[in-house]
């Protein structure tokens, strides 16, 4: 069920209405019903590995917080003793919620991408023979609520909390309808006390929710769904054109990536705020991000946390790396020593990010890419601090700023490259027409406007991207946008209803690749 | 303002936007699916979806009709005129574009149990053998109402209510744009219910040549993947045998129609299942066969790769009804039984094109103006070189005809003479009277002369004017070149010839075009009156038939051609230089005829090359 459907709007719209009409005590089963009813739509029969998930980290929260409590339990002089006894089981306990669910996240999601891989030493070793491939269904939202879901095992085995005793309870964290598609990925302390908590209608509530839904909507089909269609025609046959046109098509990609992914995390935020309920933001402004390090703080940032307090922590802490450390220190001189350990943890993790994305090469890359250029500017950093000295800049000026902005986005624009090519070699030679065979005056020649798009497109995609940037740089610098509308006067405050309702239906809910239907006849 | 209000007043806003939207989609209705009659335009709604408006359309018109015609998109090709003519009937051609026979059957159905119907005529065409109960397509164009399928009529209005409302938006911009002839948008008769293809019959067409540059598909075929499915086949004869049982249950008269596929679309099926389809189908039911014959290899009978001609429809009924009036080709439709089908199938196989002598013929045209004794190089031919001409034609063995004999080779298959030549005059004048008429005489010749009208007669003066103006015969003259059977009097209009300069009007008709600033309207009134009055005019000379038109000028277009045709008008000259290719049963080949222009500088050497590729 898409969050542009017209029947996603209604399961939206009853469920609020149904959820503040019953008792607070049964409201939160109002959402489950609603979660399981958006999921079977979506995803019909692939609702069973949501309850797969659900019961794997349920029976491994109920071990783990029974070990725990035998643990709180003991007399103190015991309780090293305890800890000690108890340590093999809870780890495997672990092990098994994180095999169970990503042995299947595998097979789902890697499976094909490794039998491929292995297809050649199959045939070397058995000629003639075929790996298997798997036929399964990707079930929707899989990487987000599985990661969710581990990462509630993992608090419960640090103690952060006790586990949930109430399956139906812990099924709705894992699967609460708004954050399935795309999440952000909430952590269980946070979401489900507002999850189970009992609500008063508020109108604010309803109000906030419905202004951060409208934004996501703008974002993504005013702004994103437009531009998805000069993506579509340029890059998914990146041969057929130039170089300029390929990075204009990128261009128009990051566009669309990030109105489609932050637009749909503001719907999302925006329709669990009408129920009272606030979600972990996923993206602080990322256009304004002045490194790439910053850049992966603001983007997708739940999945950040996440591989930060789940991968690589546990990983920069744990023995082996801690005996790296002292390896690379000693033998190794200079900073390159010290960063050794964080740098390949850094890979490590972009490596599973970029992995995390999709099984293919090109995601692999990806996060190569990024690996490599943060672990070269943890490397540089000093040579670079000479060189601002040696060039007398000035870390407060605006130009330094907007030079860091400038930066940083360019080093995004050519990590798309390598995510939006049909595959990794393609985004090479997209780089490389672009430097090489530009032909700059496709920019200006009408060449752009055979793309999908009209004149008009390209002005209201101009138009809703400024609107972004300027509304994000309010924030950046000012503050919350809401309380300057409030204090308007109610024409004004309806005109920030109408205009919005009517821009999001005239350039958004009729598309841009509109056909008339007259054209199927022509013939004739 | 406070968050409830806020809400509110979003909750308002959304409903009357909402509201506002559906009711523009219900009120403009693009595709005729809301049964109000507001903005009512079923020929544009049949073209955006057939199923659902042509049933509107018969829920609402039913008692004017009592027979139909169903099938896919070369259905529209069988004339329901015809088959009105032949069945004493009133015929509605239900077709779909698209469609499969479970498409046909649920209409069939529908229709016998919600209508009066005395026939029920269906159209089987090869592509029935390869699709059958495509998956339902989710496209407004292509949904079935469901009042044939059953499904949810709720369901089925809600995705026209809650459409893109530009779909609204382009039924208005149509509406404005909305013009008599056939556009994109408009391309159904209504009526009929058959396609309005009344720009596409009143193009000239002659010159195999000429035809394949105007409609390059022919000549360059393009790739068909043309598999034949069991399931595609069982399912379309079940659907038939059904209908079948459906009609005589109900006694309604059943007929098959099998209709012409292009040669070169035949070539991308296999011929084992092509013949397997027909044979058994024949188990179903008895067919006419009209599928592959000489028709198949003639691609001027086709309007593009898979769609035949009207003019082919015609010949295909008048088969079945056995009009021998007009002409067929020898090998086109056989009766199919479980009897015959295996011979016929046999023979079908074997089908090749006819020789082109067999069916086309190559008729030169003459253009003469006035005699005089000094002649040009424009117009004016001295009656000396006029008589060498007729004589050096007479004496190459050339046979002078009426357009009315082409007519009769084209439209009954009527032999025209070996060596057939047409000798034509424009603007009547006198010297055609007093030096051409005795000289045709005497060389044995026939012409035809295309008079206008409101100068008929004048000798001195240009109409009531007091300009002067070369003579012109009168209608007593005229009546005497009629009578003794050497000259025939046809249009060249009665007033829409004039000489600028000498009318009172910034705005002259110097030719059939319409004038600057014209509405159609008023142009296809002022053509159609002009018709009536030189038919007037002629016929009180003794001129039987006045249907044959020479443009003034050679100025012509679409819709003076169309509008001439639906005044009966359907043989017309150009002043466009060379040879004409006839064909039989193909009247189109009577439009646009080419003529030569014939004055003083033509040498009888150089007139015997002009004529020389007649044949007949």
């Amino acid at each position: 069920m898409s969050f542009t459907s017209l029947p996603f709007l209604v399961l939206v719209g009853l469920s609020v209405a149904v959820y503040y009409l019953l008792p607070q005590r049964v409201q939160w089963m109002v959402l489950l019903a609603a979660s399981m009813v958006f999921y079977c739509v979506g995803g019909g029969r692939t609702v069973l590995y949501v309850f797969y998930t659900a019961a794997t980290v349920y029976v491994a929260g109920r071990l783990l917080g029974r070990y725990n409590d035998l643990r709180r339990a003991a007399p103190k002089e015991e309780k090293k003793a305890v800890t000690a006894k108890y340590k093999p089981y809870r780890r495997a306990v672990v092990l098994f919620a994180c095999l169970a669910n990503f042995v299947l996240l595998y097979v789902l999601k890697y499976w094909n991408f490794t039998a491929d891989l292995l297809q050649p030493l199959a045939d070397t070793l058995a000629p003639g023979s075929q790996i298997p491939l798997s036929e399964l269904v990707l079930p929707l939202g899989i990487s987000f609520f599985m990661f969710q879901s581990v990462g509630y095992v993992i608090d419960v085995y640090r103690d952060k909390y006790p586990p949930e005793k109430n399956f139906a309870k812990l099924l709705l964290f894992v699967s609460f309808f708004p954050q399935m598609v795309q999440g952000p990925i909430s952590r269980f302390d946070q979401l489900e006390p507002q999850l189970l908590a009992g609500r008063k209608l508020d109108f604010t509530d309803l109000k906030y929710g419905i202004q951060l839904a409208m934004w996501g909507y703008f974002k993504k089909m005013v702004i994103a769904d437009r531009a998805a269609v000069l993506v579509g025609n340029v890059l998914d046959e990146p041969w057929s054109h130039s170089g300029s046109v390929i990075a204009v098509g990128v261009l128009f990609y990051c566009i669309q990536l990030y109105g489609d992914f932050s637009g749909g995390i503001d719907i999302t935020r925006g329709v669990a705020r009408m129920f009272g309920i606030d979600l972990a933001e996923n993206f602080r402004r990322p256009l304004y991000a002045t490194s790439l390090t910053d850049f992966w703080r603001r983007w997708h940032i739940t999945l950040g946390a996440w591989m930060r307090d789940y991968v690589f922590y546990p990983l920069s802490l744990s023995k082996p790396f801690g005996k790296l450390g002292k390896f690379t220190r000693k033998h190794v001189k200079g900073k390159l020593g010290k960063i050794i350990p964080t740098s390949l943890a850094t890979f490590i993790i972009y490596f599973i990010i970029g992995i995390w994305h999709g099984a293919n090469w090109r995601y692999v890359a990806f996060g190569f890419w990024n690996g490599a250029i943060i672990t070269a500017s943890l490397l540089l950093a000093p040579q670079f601090l000479k060189w601002k000295q040696a060039l007398h800049i000035n870390d407060k000026s605006l130009g330094w700023y907007l030079f860091q902005l400038a930066r940083t986005n360019i080093l995004v624009f050519f990590g798309r490259y390598i995510t939006r090519a049909p595959r990794f070699l393609t985004a090479v030679w997209m780089v490389k027409e672009t430097f090489l065979h530009p032909n700059l005056p496709d920019l200006y020649n009408g060449t752009l406007l055979t793309l999908g798009l009209t004149g008009s497109d390209f002005l209201i995609l101009f138009a809703g991207v400024a609107t972004m940037l300027g509304a994000e740089w309010y924030q950046e610098k000012r503050g919350h946008i809401r309380p300057m509308l409030e204090r308007r006067s109610p024409f004004v405050q309806w005109l920030a209803i109408l205009v919005p309702l009517a821009v999001l239906f005239c350039f958004g809910v009729l598309r841009a690749d509109y056909i008339s239907s007259d054209f199927i006849y022509k013939q004739f | 303002m406070s968050s409830k209000k806020w809400f509110a007043l979003f909750v308002a806003t959304v409903v009357v936007l909402g509201a506002g939207v559906l009711g523009f989609n219900w009120l403009v209705d693009p595709y005729g699916v809301f049964h109000h009659k507001t903005l009512s335009w079923p020929s544009y709604e049949m073209t955006l979806n057939p199923r659902a408006a042509k049933m509107t359309y018969i829920e609402d018109h039913h008692q004017e009709y009592d027979s139909y015609l169903l099938g896919c998109s070369s259905t529209s090709s069988f004339p329901v005129e015809a088959l009105n003519e032949y069945l004493d009937a009133d015929f509605y051609n239900m077709i779909m574009y698209g469609a499969d026979m479970l498409d046909v059957e649920q209409e069939a159905v529908w229709l016998l149990e919600n209508a009066e119907v005395k026939n029920l005529v269906i159209n089987v065409y090869l592509d029935n053998a390869k699709d059958y109960d495509t998956l339902p397509d989710p496209a407004l164009s292509y949904a079935m109402p469901p009042a044939t399928t059953g499904e949810n009529a709720a369901a089925f209005l809600a995705k026209y209510l809650f459409m893109d409302p530009r779909h609204s938006l382009d039924k208005l911009t149509a509406m404005a744009q909305d013009t008599y002839l056939t556009q994109t948008f408009d391309v159904f008769n209504t009526q009929t219910g058959a396609y309005d293809k009344i720009v596409r019959d009143a193009e000239p067409i002659g010159n195999m040549d000429e035809y394949l540059e105007a409609y390059p598909v022919f000549a360059n075929y393009p790739q068909a993947s043309n598999d034949i499915h069991e399931d595609a086949v069982t399912g379309t004869l079940d659907s038939l045998a059904r209908i079948r049982d459906l009609c005589a249950e109900k006694g309604v008269n059943f007929l098959v129609l099998c209709a012409p596929v292009y040669a070169d679309y035949m070539d991308y099926f296999d011929w084992d299942q092509v013949s397997d389809f027909y044979t058994r189908l024949a188990q179903v039911t008895p067919y006419w066969d009209f599928s592959y014959s000489s028709v198949s290899f003639e691609p001027r009978y086709f309007y593009d790769e898979t769609h035949f001609r009207n003019c082919v429809g015609e010949m295909a009924l008048a088969r079945v009804f056995g009009d021998d009036s007009i002409y067929i080709p020898e090998d086109f439709g056989v009766y199919v039984t479980t009897d015959n089908v295996q011979e016929h199938v046999a023979k079908m196989a074997q089908a090749a094109p006819l020789a082109e002598e067999d069916y086309t013929a190559q008729v030169p045209v003459l253009m003469y103006h006035h005699l005089d004794q000094e002649g040009n190089d424009d117009i004016v031919i001295t009656p000396q070189l006029f008589e060498e001409h007729m004589a050096a034609l007479a004496q190459a063995g050339y046979t002078a005809v009426f357009p009315d004999e082409l007519a009769a080779y084209v439209n009954e298959g009527k032999a025209l003479p070996d060596k057939p030549v047409v000798i034509t005059f424009d603007d009547g004048y006198l010297s055609n009277y007093e030096y051409a008429w005795p000289i045709l005489q005497k060389y044995g010749m026939k012409a035809t002369i295309f008079v206008i009208g409101s100068t008929m007669g004048d000798t001195e003066h240009y109409k009531d004017t007091d300009y002067p103006i070369t003579p012109h015969f009168s209608a007593q003259q005229g009546a005497e070149m009629v009578a003794s059977g050497v000259i025939s009097l046809q249009s060249h209009t009665y007033d829409m010839h004039q000489w600028g300069p000498y009318e009172d009007t910034d705005q002259p008709r110097e030719n059939i075009l319409p004038l600057e600033g014209e509405s159609e309207e008023d142009y296809r009134e002022s053509l159609s009156a002009d018709c009536q009055a030189i038919r007037q005019v002629l016929g009180e000379t003794g001129e039987e038939s006045v249907h044959v038109m020479a443009y003034p000028g050679g100025y012509f277009d679409t819709l003076s051609q169309v509008t001439l045709l639906e005044n009966g008008f359907d043989i017309t000259f150009t002043t466009q230089v060379g040879c004409n290719t006839l064909i039989k049963g193909h009247p189109q080949s009577l439009l646009g005829l080419h003529r030569y222009n014939m004055n003083q500088s033509v040498t009888v050497e150089q007139l015997l090359e002009w004529v020389s590729p007649a044949r007949g």
